[in-house]
């Protein structure tokens, strides 16, 4: 009995193989190891019947191994072959954006052959110059700017870092304490930015780029200074731009309403965005909205980190590249939009959850959201409240807050 | 104190983690609720979250604690996260006198915005980096006794009493509750707070056992 044990085994799936198996590129092999092809001498011989049974079972595990091979190989053919379709029609893309739409971006850009080539994702040899193209420079900063305001930056740093408490602030809008916090600030936030992919933190080839982006900006908007966050969406532009670029691009960014609003931490506007977000919140998503109500999970929890970095921060770099991509494309609203995307992602098992997993779940997305499911999910948004759309709410809202708030106001849950 | 099961517990306490910008605030916390630390963590924008339950004697305690961003200029977002909150650890960097400076200042803003009865914690973090000490340990204890406030100090790199500074917040939190409960006749109105944000809404079992001091 026990020697049928033995000898039946390798017919049984080995267990623990099992799992080694999963994890194998290529596998055939593994079966030879298996067949017991003579018992050791000092066994006793097995009986025909049985040694006919056990050849059988070992041909009908080849039989299964090739198949498997097959099977694992043809989905490597499909694999190989959607990566090359992918690759293709990157390639095509590439063409089209630099052949076709960037010489003509002024008529071309809101065609819809456009937008809905760039919904799919600009690809990242030409992000940087539709991003710079599509943000623009309202602002009218050149690259002699930029090199007046890093030279100043640089001036400040250098009496810093010898201990100069008497140099001449000529700025008004805030101390001389304050902008060295900022600037102390900055080096803090540098090497907490991106810290996995080590390219931005101290000896790091961006470092110096992030640093210069972010100290010329303290320069150039004093009365704003550094806020937290910020390193986060200069590094993404650097990653994209060159040093002078990424800073103008960076610069006409934050000069964007919400961006003000945010940056300057504008209490009162903020939560105008967030009573906005709110409305088209209870319109797409009626059953978790209330759910979040019943929780008292307000907006601010999860938006702030969202809006701020503008999402780069809690979504993987890739795909946050393409929500800015139809960020600017769209402007704000696909900011809120995006994040009306990622609650009914999630809705499912949002609902099932308390506060407090709510809260952790969206401070802390999870890592391998994937890109596509994503993008489903915010294609059927549809910002449109009662036949109003975004921007027609906030002003409504704005104009509200307006007339009614004359206190101070505060973020109350 | 042992670790409770996660989703087991009598006693709900919302504790928030404040003070300047790169004190280390979010590595206690993954010091205390996972046993991590990183060299690089991300700066904390807003708001972030984490748990952990503990037993205090038979009693399961979970603290729910908001890890809040720093930044002088998110002071008026994050106050509003203060409401409720029973335990506050407000953390500086001992190396850094800078951050202890502004310490009177967070203390104001906490008393202005949370429970009057809040037990805080003054913490001095990064003890390992003893050579680059700045604030000296009596001055900062001195301050904490004159404020009538706990104090530790701590270091998130070894862990040198960050389960200690966690635990006695939450012992001085409990003995509050239970004293509290004893006095009281009528237990099963005590709540945590006033059923504002943070606030579990719990079954009647639960909401029982969530404690406002």
């Amino acid at each position: 009995m026990e020697y049928e044990d033995k000898a039946g085994r390798p017919s049984k799936p080995p267990s623990p193989k099992q799992n080694v198996r999963k994890n194998l590129d290529f596998e055939p092999l593994s079966t030879t190891a298996l067949i017991l092809e003579d018992r050791p001498a000092n066994l006793p011989a097995k009986p025909a019947e049985e040694a006919q049974k056990h050849r059988q079972q070992y041909e009908e595990m080849v039989v299964q191994a090739k198949k498997r091979e097959l099977k694992e190989a043809q989905r490597r053919r499909k694999q190989l072959e959607e990566r090359c379709r992918v690759e293709e029609s990157i390639g095509n893309a590439v063409l089209t954006w630099n052949n076709e739409i960037l010489p003509n971006w002024e008529t071309m850009w809101c065609s819809k052959k456009v937008r809905d080539l760039w919904w799919q994702g600009i690809p990242p040899s030409v992000r940087g110059k539709v991003w710079s193209l599509a943000i623009g420079n309202e602002l009218n900063i050149t690259h002699e700017l930029f090199d007046i305001c890093l030279a100043r930056a640089k001036e400040r740093w250098r009496s810093l870092s010898i201990g100069g408490s008497e140099v001449d602030y000529e700025d008004a809008g805030s101390s001389a304490a304050d902008r060295e916090a900022s600037l102390e600030l900055i080096k803090l936030d540098i090497s907490r930015t991106f810290p996995n992919l080590c390219i931005f933190q101290q000896g790091g080839p961006y470092h110096d780029m992030l640093h210069s982006v972010l100290g010329a900006y303290t320069c150039y908007r004093p009365d704003v200074g550094y806020v937290q966050g910020m390193s986060f969406i200069a590094a993404v532009l650097i990653l994209n731009l060159d040093t002078a670029d990424a800073f103008i691009a960076f610069s006409n960014l934050l000069n964007k309403p919400c961006q003000m609003a945010f940056f300057r931490v504008d209490h009162s506007l903020m939560l105008t965005y967030f009573a906005a977000f709110e409305v088209f919140f209870e319109e797409s998503l009626p059953k978790l909205f209330a759910h979040f109500k019943k929780n008292n999970l307000t907006p601010d929890i999860y938006l702030i980190d969202w809006i701020f970095t503008l999402y780069s921060k809690s979504l993987p770099l890739d795909l946050a590249c393409r929500i800015w991509d139809v960020f600017c494309r769209d402007g704000e609203e696909f900011l809120f939009r995006t994040a009306l995307g990622v609650l009914k992602l999630f809705e499912d098992i949002l609902t099932k959850m308390d506060f407090i997993h709510m809260a952790q779940f969206l401070t802390r997305l999870p890592e391998d959201l994937p890109a596509e499911e994503l993008f489903a999910s915010i294609a059927t948004i549809q910002m449109q409240s009662r036949n109003k759309k975004w921007a027609q709410v906030l002003t409504t809202l704005q104009k509200d807050s307006r007339e009614t708030e004359k206190g101070s106001p505060s973020l109350r849950h | 104190m042992g670790n409770g099961s996660e989703e087991d517990y009598n006693f709900v306490f919302k504790v928030v983690l404040i003070g300047e910008s790169g004190v280390g605030k979010t590595n206690l916390l993954s010091r205390f609720t996972r046993n991590e630390f990183s060299h690089d963590s991300r700066t904390t924008i807003g708001v972030e979250f984490s748990t952990r339950t503990v037993m205090l004697g038979t009693a399961a305690v979970k603290a729910q604690i908001w890890d809040t961003a720093g930044l002088e200029r998110y002071r008026a977002i994050t106050s509003a996260y203060y409401r409720g909150a029973v335990g506050a650890l407000l953390v500086f960097d001992l190396t850094k006198h800078q951050t202890y400076a502004v310490v009177e200042r967070w203390l104001k803003e906490l008393y202005d915005h949370a429970e009057a009865t809040i037990v805080v914690m003054l913490v001095g973090n990064k003890s390992d980096l003893s050579q680059a000490r700045e604030v000296p340990t009596e001055e900062a204890r001195m301050f904490a006794e004159n404020n009538g406030l706990l104090f530790l100090e701590t270091s998130a790199l070894d862990s040198t009493n960050v389960e200690l500074a966690f635990e006695t917040v939450l012992k001085e939190i409990f003995a509050k509750v239970s004293k509290q409960r004893q006095n009281s006749t009528r237990t099963n109105a005590i709540t945590l707070g006033s059923g504002q944000a943070g606030q579990e809404p719990g079954t009647g079992e639960k909401r029982a056992c969530c404690i406002s001091l």
